[in-house]
């Protein structure tokens, strides 16, 4: 070993030694502040996910008190009995709500914050009214749109008669009672799209589109090729979030429609709900709200990878 | 002499015994401290007054139980959380009303205590209430529940239209196209007045149709319905026929009975079919006289009885069970049954008052209710099969579907048939 190499050892020794006591004492106190949160995260969400893969092995009856395991029963019961049929239409119905609040979001979202962009009194009140809804309960205006949306007395075919369309029977056939639900979404969460998307549109640096204008680029060119990718990260966090929440639909179904007519819009949640509390089966609602879990999960890591490639990150 | 006297003795022990042993059961369930119980119910706010007068009342008697009722929303949501509270095994209630299906599988779960040691230690006069009432409030032979309000399907009608109209309710199936056809008015091909309203929201209301018509909505083996069978189908293809004719529609969705209500109303349908627990109601918001007429029949032309009954969750302590035997025989009670009838739309209860004066006062007080009085002794309990609820939400959802959307009704009643076999067998 050489002197300077011995130097530097005797000069490292004693920080090294100590840097790891004092880091993991820091770390212990770390731990110590965010144990609180652990726990409460253990206990009213890790464990209650445990449970509910435990629950879908047994034969659980809600009513009763005893229940055997019963291996995988309720999962053939999902997988190859008469759960499958519900489970595949269910998805379905799940996968299109979620398409539609995905495209009311990001599409309504952008239109708006196009639109509402401009900065003064009258475009602040504007945005503030279009931003409301969102802070209204689901279950109030659930309520309120299910009178609207009445097929024989309800304000909207009141109006659309006035232009002679004849009454629509929006809640109770199974062709509109989706849409009818995704109106009552759209109206929701426009607003908050847009809200998102303002931000990101303002933080573009005005320098490019300037550059863009004198290069001759005109307004749908400089949307097209400026705004669009210098926003998708916005629109990446926005597809996620809406994704995550629309796939858990449940208040506005379970006021508006019950999941009918004749389960039409019998989403995902709603059918554990009522496996779970209608039918008390809870060892099944266990076993869908397990498979339903994984299908989320997939998804989600789905979505990241593939935008992970597409997503235009500035920095 | 000595033997008499031993024997005499002897007698008189056992008597002082048999009575000891009868008054130690009775005093078993008397309340000895002071207690507060809950009971929860689903009468709307309407009925709060009526509530908090009959609590107070039996406050005034008791002043050793203290009452709080609670609403629990409608029977549905009461059950939910009837359900959890059983699971969690914490905050039960009391006292309960369900809804009269409930009763089989609250009964099979061992959720409800057996009434039967209470009927007998105290006496209670169960057989005041009629055979169809009790066996409604009863599963595997136990009293599990009592009758509380009772209602049964009924269809309301626009009597002064009747009597201007000169229009006959129909008494049998068969009568029902020429009472349809006289009943609907239409103009320019547009119906403008339906003959009747049939409630697609809930299959309990047209249950009786199959009933009396021969249908075995599920047969003796438990595990079968009959409901795709030829009977079945000609029933489903006659109410499709009078609603595609526009004689009638099928009020369906969760505005299905508001809709439903408000058509009869705005005199835009003569007649509607519901629960005769709404009769108040409808007298309250009609200006018209509205009449009352039992269901048409077929082979047979009986009813299914409907509305709540009451019951102790057995998970209880004692000290709680023995309180809440006390209210509910005191809300059962014939004072306060009928105080119910009176001030709501459901039904006197006991045959000590449907067949004496105060029965025939009541006739006097709401004179429609003869439609039902002249066929108590066909109102029989609902179908009571823990897959039950399944099997409704699936024959309702065929029905609907094939009658409002459209589709031909025998592949529509033969898949609902198939659908409704494998839960029945699940």
């Amino acid at each position: 070993m050489s002197n300077s190499s011995k130097l530097k050892s005797a000069g490292t020794k004693p920080a090294r030694a100590h840097e790891p006591r004092y880091r993991s004492l820091e770390k212990g106190k770390d731990f110590l502040c965010v144990l609180p949160a652990l726990i409460f995260f253990f206990i009213f969400v890790y464990y209650p996910i445990l449970d509910l893969f435990n629950i879908s092995f047994t034969n659980w009856n809600l009513i009763r008190d005893d229940y055997k395991y019963v291996g995988i029963k309720n999962y053939k019961w999902l997988f190859t009995g008469s759960g499958l049929p519900t489970l595949l239409k269910s998805l379905k119905i799940t996968f299109s709500y979620t398409f539609g609040e995905i495209a009311l979001t990001l599409v309504g979202g952008i239109a708006l914050a196009t639109l509402f962009s401009k900065e003064n009194r009258a475009y602040s009140a504007m945005r503030t009214i279009v931003f409301m809804p969102k802070y209204i309960a689901v279950a109030t205006s659930a309520v309120v749109f299910s009178w609207i949306l009445d097929g024989q007395y309800g304000i909207l075919n009141y109006a659309l008669g006035l232009l002679g369309v004849a009454p629509i029977s929006w809640l109770t056939s199974e062709k509109t009672a989706l849409i009818s639900v995704l109106i009552l979404t759209g109206w929701r969460v426009v607003g908050y799209g847009m809200l998102i998307y303002l931000s990101a549109m303002r933080s573009i640096s005005p320098q490019y589109y300037e550059a863009a204008k004198l290069d001759g680029a005109n307004a749908w060119q400089r949307f097209r090729f400026i705004t669009i990718p210098l926003i998708s990260p916005t629109t990446l966090f926005l597809f996620v979030t809406t994704f995550i929440s629309s796939m858990k639909v449940f208040q506005s179904v379970d006021v508006m429609t019950n999941g009918g007519p004749y389960e039409s819009t019998n989403v995902m949640v709603y059918w554990i709900y009522e496996l779970a509390f209608v039918q008390f089966r809870v060892d099944r609602a266990a076993a869908v709200a397990c498979v339903f879990f994984v299908i989320l999960l997939l998804f989600t890591g789905l979505t990241m990878k593939v935008s992970n490639k597409n997503v235009y990150y500035e920095s | 002499m000595n033997k008499l006297l031993r024997n005499a003795l002897a007698v008189a022990s056992l008597l002082s015994v048999a009575l000891c042993g009868a008054s130690a059961q009775a005093s078993k369930y008397e309340v000895k401290k002071p207690i507060k119980i809950q009971w929860w119910h689903a009468m709307e706010s309407q009925y709060t007054p009526l509530i908090e007068k009959v609590v107070a009342d039996f406050e005034k008697e008791n002043p050793n139980i203290d009452v709080e009722a609670i609403y629990q929303g409608s029977y549905a949501d009461l059950n939910q959380k009837l359900i959890a509270a059983q699971a969690a095994g914490t905050n039960l209630p009391a006292l309960t009303v369900a809804n009269t299906p409930y009763v089989a599988q609250y009964g099979e779960s061992g959720l409800c205590e057996n009434l039967d040691p209470y009927i007998k230690a105290t006496k209670y006069d169960v057989n005041d209430f009629g055979t169809g009432l009790r066996l409604a409030s009863s599963y595997s032979g136990k009293q599990v529940a009592l009758p509380f309000l009772i209602s049964t399907q009924i269809m309301f009608y626009n009597k002064d239209m009747a009597d201007a109209e000169h229009i006959k309710l129909p008494s049998t199936w068969a009568e029902m196209d020429a009472f349809l056809a006289k009943a609907t008015k239409s103009e320019g091909g547009k119906t403008t007045r339906y003959g009747t309203v049939f409630p697609g929201w809930d299959q309990w209301y047209y249950e009786p149709f199959y009933l009396n018509n021969g249908v075995n909505i599920v047969n003796k083996d438990n595990a079968t319905t009959d409901l795709g069978g030829a009977k079945a189908v000609a029933i489903a293809k006659q109410l499709k026929g009078w609603c595609d004719k526009g004689e009638a529609y099928w009020a369906f969705g969760k505005e299905g009975s508001t809709t439903m209500r408000q058509n009869f109303i705005d005199g835009k349908a003569f007649s509607v079919i519901h629960t005769s627990s709404l009769y108040n109601m409808y007298v309250t918001n009609c200006k018209f006289k509205v009449g009352m007429a039992y269901l048409p029949g077929g082979t047979t032309r009986n009813s299914e009885i409907g509305g709540c009954v009451l019951l102790i969750p057995a998970k209880n302590s004692q000290d709680v069970k023995n309180a809440a035997w006390k209210f509910l025989t005191y809300l059962t009670g014939k004072k306060v049954n009928m105080l119910w009838a009176r001030e709501t739309g459901y039904m006197p209860t006991r045959n000590s008052v449907t067949k004496t004066q105060e029965g025939k006062d009541f006739l006097a007080q709401k004179p429609a209710f003869k439609a039902v009085f002249d066929n108590i002794d066909h109102i029989y309990p609902r179908i009571q099969h823990p897959a039950y609820s399944a099997l409704s939400k699936i024959w309702m959802n065929e029905m609907a579907k094939v009658i409002i959307e459209g589709g031909d009704v025998q592949s529509s009643m033969q898949n609902a048939a198939k659908l409704i076999n494998e839960a029945l067998e699940d």
